[in-house]
């Protein structure tokens, strides 16, 4: 005899519920985390570098690197005096909660002002999965062109910011970065969107600000 | 590929759901999956054929039901109509800003079973 029931449930609801645990331990130590997702390239540890360099006098920064392999990126922070943990996923494209969960059972990090969570390189599989982070961060290099919201959408309209990265390469592209603007503008329309160099360090103190403005704004909300 | 991920998030949870039901083979499941999910329906098809190959429950079909998103006109609240895939830049009508509403949806619907014979009834905790 055939049957039929109706579970009307999340599909993600296990990594739901890890992603709330998360949030919730986050809450109450009154730390800042960040899901930062792009495309393999388009500058997240060089962000990352960059803001460490600016603000590791004035917070306690910790770091959690996503990749399929090596330990570089963990590395390219530890020198830079905070502490990185480095997940190893072995070809998984995304990070979950569980895993995070995880790493931090083992990483055992100081009290933190910040994490940063740089997810492994990739523009759409890490979208969907819910790692108890503040917000998300998408970050688009010049290089990548400036039609990219609009073909990966459901990044764009998940993540509180935008970063443009590598804005110094601007004069030697095509990149228009009020075509970028409107697009994400289109897809979510209360996102903030940045544009950041690395390298001459245009928009970096902009983008450390809006950290620390967060930060700020999480320790004021009763956890 | 995610997919393959996201379609042993169903298949646990499709199987979770029949614990009440001793003996219950898998005959259909329903989804839905919205349009900002990053997830391709075409693709969780084929991770879901792989993953169920060679077991006996590889007959079990999975249904996706596609979740566009919308934009609604923030002034009038009216959804406009979008070209598939396509975003408008402002309303049509008005000239004002759009906002986009749904397309988050991930969602398990219906599963469908067999209870082959000579399993006698399920309990059930309601
Ligand atoms: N011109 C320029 N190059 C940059 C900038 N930021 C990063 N790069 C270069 O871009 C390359 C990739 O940078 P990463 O920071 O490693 O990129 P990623 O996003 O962390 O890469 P994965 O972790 O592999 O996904 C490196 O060669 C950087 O030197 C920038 O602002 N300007
Ligand atoms: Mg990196
Ligand atoms: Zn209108």
């Amino acid at each position: 005899m055939s049957e039929t029931i109706d579970p009307r449930q999340k599909i993600l609801a296990a990594n739901a519920a890890a992603a709330a645990a998360l949030r919730s331990s986050f809450a109450a130590a009154g730390t800042l985390v960040l899901n930062l997702i792009s495309s393999p390239g388009s500058g997240k540890t060089t962000l990352l570098e960059a803001t460490t360099r600016r603000l590791v006098q004035r917070l306690r920064l910790g770091c959690i690197e996503g990749d399929i392999a090596t330990e570089r990126d963990a590395d390219r922070l530890r020198a830079l005096g905070i502490p990185a943990y480095q997940i190893l996923t072995g070809g998984a494209c995304h990070l979950d909660a569980r895993q995070v969960h995880r790493a931090l059972d083992e990483a055992v990090f100081p009290p933190l002002d910040v994490l940063f969570i740089e997810n492994v390189g990739n523009l759409i599989c890490p979208t969907s999965y819910d790692l108890g982070e503040d917000f998300k961060v998408a970050l688009l290099s010049v290089a990548e062109g400036d039609d990219k919201p609009f073909k990966y959408p459901a990044i764009f309209a998940r993540a509180e910011v935008t970063v443009i990265t590598k804005s110094d390469l601007l004069p030697y592209t095509s990149f228009d970065l009020d075509a970028v603007r409107r697009q994400v503008t289109t897809l979510n329309p209360d996102g903030v969107l940045l544009a950041t160099s690395s390298r001459t360090g245009e928009g970096v103190d902009a983008w450390c600000q809006l950290l620390a403005d967060r930060l700020a704004g999480k320790r004021r909300q009763p956890a | 590929m995610h997919e393959l991920s996201i379609a042993q998030e169903i298949l646990s949870s499709a199987r979770a759901a029949l614990q009440p039901y001793p003996g219950a083979r898998l005959e259909r499941v329903r989804v839905a999956v919205g349009e900002l999910t990053a997830i391709e329906p075409e693709l969780l098809r084929f991770a879901w054929e792989a993953l169920l190959e060679g077991t006996p429950e590889a007959a079990c079909d999975l249904d996706v039901e596609w979740r566009p998103a919308q934009q609604l006109c923030a002034t009038c609240g009216v959804p406009k109509a979008r070209p598939p895939r396509g975003w408008l830049p402002v309303c049509g009508d008005c000239g004002g800003p759009l906002r986009v509403d749904g397309g988050q949806e991930l969602d398990l619907l219906q599963v469908s079973f067999v209870v082959p014979d000579g399993e006698n009834g399920h309990e059930r905790d309601d």
